[in-house]
């Protein structure tokens, strides 16, 4: 190796470096932060590494209510927000697969229609949709609020499911709709006369065609509904239905923080969409449909 | 098993395709439709595949009426110009996917498979995906996938057009093997002139939607049905002259560039009109002296070497050019006086208000 391609090289990983570092420390930060006690938290100069190391916060964050209720604390009080914290991640699990399921299938089945079928309108649908999804969500909120208070939805979790629908759905469609225009018809066609059926088809042929794309959409939609703070911070108002997003935020509460509580927060909410995210992303691979055709 | 079409027609939209074709493919005979791209040859295969529904007409296999019939009903099998091969699955399952959609066993089909397989000589990419697969690969694979499931029909819509020009050449060969080892009636895609004549038992030249000629290459060549074929059929292609119909010594002349030629006694003259289209191929153009009785003089417009023979462009007229095609060996200078004769036995007369040929006796 050269000495200037040695020092490019040497540059490169810096910067890779850098970047990486930028990205983990906030992470590896609260990480620490959560397995601190309180009194630790707050040190001055700051320290890394906890001295004490604690799970406390996530035991107060994974009890529940039931153990809140069963230790008699508080006659007849409220819990304190921590309390919730299960129902909170349990609605989040289920917006968040709920509108990953409704979304992918959706955006799925009319994307393919939109490119295997005439009609008027075909051409414009998915550039609308894409014009519709660059639109803030901030000007769908309210009049959805609206809506959904006319269908008496609001506080329930079906709310934030249609909502997230609504904001996913049409980016899906176009995603969808793109990758479905790169698998050739010709396939489909091979395939109804090597004798399947229409349906045998898009099972068979085009399903697992799609799989990259669908993927894209699915992690594209899981990451929006179970990120989203909006739609939850108007749609809902009942403490055990909020999702985490605007659960957590009840760890303010106007005159101090809990960091200990907000910091194992971020990592329980870190780590699904981590694990997840890895699990899914080697199905993403390119050049899926090279071969198929000439080339 | 036949293939009749009757009165068959297809329009997209306002756009016309076909008009009303009426031909038969005769039982495992290898036909070829021949026309230039646009000309609606892809659309027919479709039609006759079940891909495409026509605007009217019918189609028949072996006498019954299948139009209502889905592809996969029609016992046909079809390679696509892309080869369309299944992406997600491997060569094996490509080529066995017929056999899993007709419910056949799983050790049945792997035989099956790997006779096919065996006679394509693609055995050992049987778990490869296309992707991995040269463009050679891909076309066997295709025609793997349409060979085993034993069609009534095969159809393949210009299979050998995307390969260099080698393969070209072998693949033209064992296509007609198989062919030949399959026994069923095959309908064969193509714009190239050279894979139809090479490849046919009948060749039906389309232009514009319309059936010119369906014949042998033979006849398609020697006796083209009108001046679409004539010119379309023929590398270099044939030269045109108008000529004008006489009368010398009491006998029936074609006037031309200021000679009288005697209409060859192969043709039928009554009815024919005054004014005549003359065809004579190049390779039927011969370089003569210029005191030859039957040479028409002219200067060397332009020479092009193209291997072993020579083709010679002599301007007979004012933009009246004669080109003829002779052994590389014969040079001509550039602006030289030279002179061309016809073999006249090979000669094609056309209505030039029809186009038709003139009957032949
Ligand atoms: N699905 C379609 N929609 C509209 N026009 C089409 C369609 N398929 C073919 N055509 C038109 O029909 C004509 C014949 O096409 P095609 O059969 O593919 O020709 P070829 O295979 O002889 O090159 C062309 O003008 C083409 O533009
Ligand atoms: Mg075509």
């Amino acid at each position: 190796m050269t000495p200037k391609a040695l020092l490019g090289r040497v540059a490169l990983y810096a910067l890779l470096a850098a970047v990486t570092f930028l990205v983990c420390f906030p992470l590896v930060w609260a990480f620490f932060t959560s397995m601190k006690p309180k009194d630790e938290i707050f040190l001055w100069p700051p320290t890394l590494w906890p001295s004490t190391w604690t799970l406390e916060n996530y035991r107060a964050l994974l009890q529940g209510k039931d153990a809140y209720f069963q230790a008699g604390a508080a006659g007849g009080g409220q819990p304190p927000p921590s309390a919730f914290f299960l129902d909170w991640f349990l609605n989040s699990v289920i917006v968040t697969l709920g509108t990953t399921v409704i979304s992918t299938l959706v955006s799925t089945l009319a994307a393919y229609s939109l490119t295997r079928f005439r009609f008027p309108g075909q051409r414009a649908v998915p550039y609308l949709a894409l014009v519709g999804y660059m639109v803030p969500s901030i000007i769908f909120v309210f009049p959805m609020f609206l809506v959904m208070a006319d269908l008496r939805l609001t506080d329930t979790l079906l709310s934030l499911i249609l909502g997230y629908v609504c904001i996913t759905l049409p980016f899906c469609m176009w995603l969808m709709w793109a990758f479905f225009r790169g698998v050739p018809i010709e396939i489909e066609e091979a395939a109804l006369v090597d004798g399947a059926s229409r349906l045998r088809v898009f099972w068979e042929i085009v399903l697992p065609t799609a799989w990259p794309g669908i993927v894209a959409a699915a992690i594209f939609t899981l990451i929006v509904s179970w990120n989203d703070y909006l739609f939850g911070r108007v749609f809902m108002n009942s403490m055990e239905n909020l999702p985490l997003t605007v659960g957590v935020m009840h760890f303010f509460d106007g005159t101090h923080v809990d960091w200990g509580l907000m910091m194992a927060s971020s990592v329980i909410m870190t780590v699904p969409m981590a694990i997840l995210f890895m699990a899914l992303q080697r199905h993403l691979v390119a050049g899926f449909g090279a071969g198929a055709v000439k080339g | 098993m036949d293939v009749r079409i009757e009165g068959l027609s297809k329009s997209f939209g306002s756009n016309q395709v076909l008009k009303s074709l009426d031909m038969t493919f005769p039982e495992r005979r290898f036909v070829t439709l021949l026309g230039p791209s646009g000309c609606g040859k892809t659309t027919l295969l479709r039609m006759i595949a079940g891909l495409e529904r026509a605007t009217a007409g019918a189609i028949y296999f072996g006498g019954n009426r299948v139009d209502h019939l889905s592809p996969g009903d029609r016992n046909i099998a079809m390679v696509f110009q892309s080869y369309a091969l299944y992406p997600t699955m491997d060569v094996a399952q490509n080529i066995g996917y017929g056999l899993k959609v007709r419910g056949i066993p799983k050790a049945d089909r792997a035989e099956k498979v790997g006779v096919v397989a065996r006679v394509l000589e693609i055995g050992q990419l049987l778990a490869r995906k296309p992707r991995a697969l040269s463009g050679g690969q891909r076309q066997r694979v295709a025609l793997g996938r349409a060979m085993v499931r034993k069609p009534d029909i095969f159809l393949m819509d210009e299979p050998l057009s995307n390969l260099d020009a080698k393969l070209r050449a072998t693949m033209r060969g064992e296509l007609k093997r198989f062919h030949l080892d399959l026994e069923t009636t095959s309908i064969y895609v193509t714009h190239d002139q050279l894979e139809a004549m090479t490849m046919s038992d009948l060749v039906a030249v389309m232009d514009q939607g319309v059936v010119q000629q369906f014949a042998t290459p033979e006849e398609v060549y020697d006796r083209p049905a009108n001046l679409f074929v004539a010119g379309f059929i023929g590398s270099p292609p044939m030269n045109f002259a108008e000529a004008e119909l006489g009368e010398a010594a009491g006998r029936p002349v074609l006037r031309i560039a200021g000679r009288a030629l005697p209409v060859p006694p192969q043709f039928d003259l009554s009815g024919a009109p005054s004014r005549l289209t003359l065809g004579i191929r190049p390779q039927d153009v011969r370089l003569a002296a210029p005191e030859a009785p039957d040479a028409i003089p002219g200067t060397v417009w332009m020479t092009e070497l193209i291997g072993s023979e020579r083709l010679i462009e002599v301007e007979i007229a004012p933009r009246l050019r004669i080109t003829a095609e002779v052994r590389s060996e014969i040079r001509a200078e550039l602006n030289a006086p030279a002179a061309v004769a016809f073999d006249m036995a090979k000669l094609h007369l056309f209505d030039p208000g029809t186009g038709r040929a003139l009957p032949r006796r």
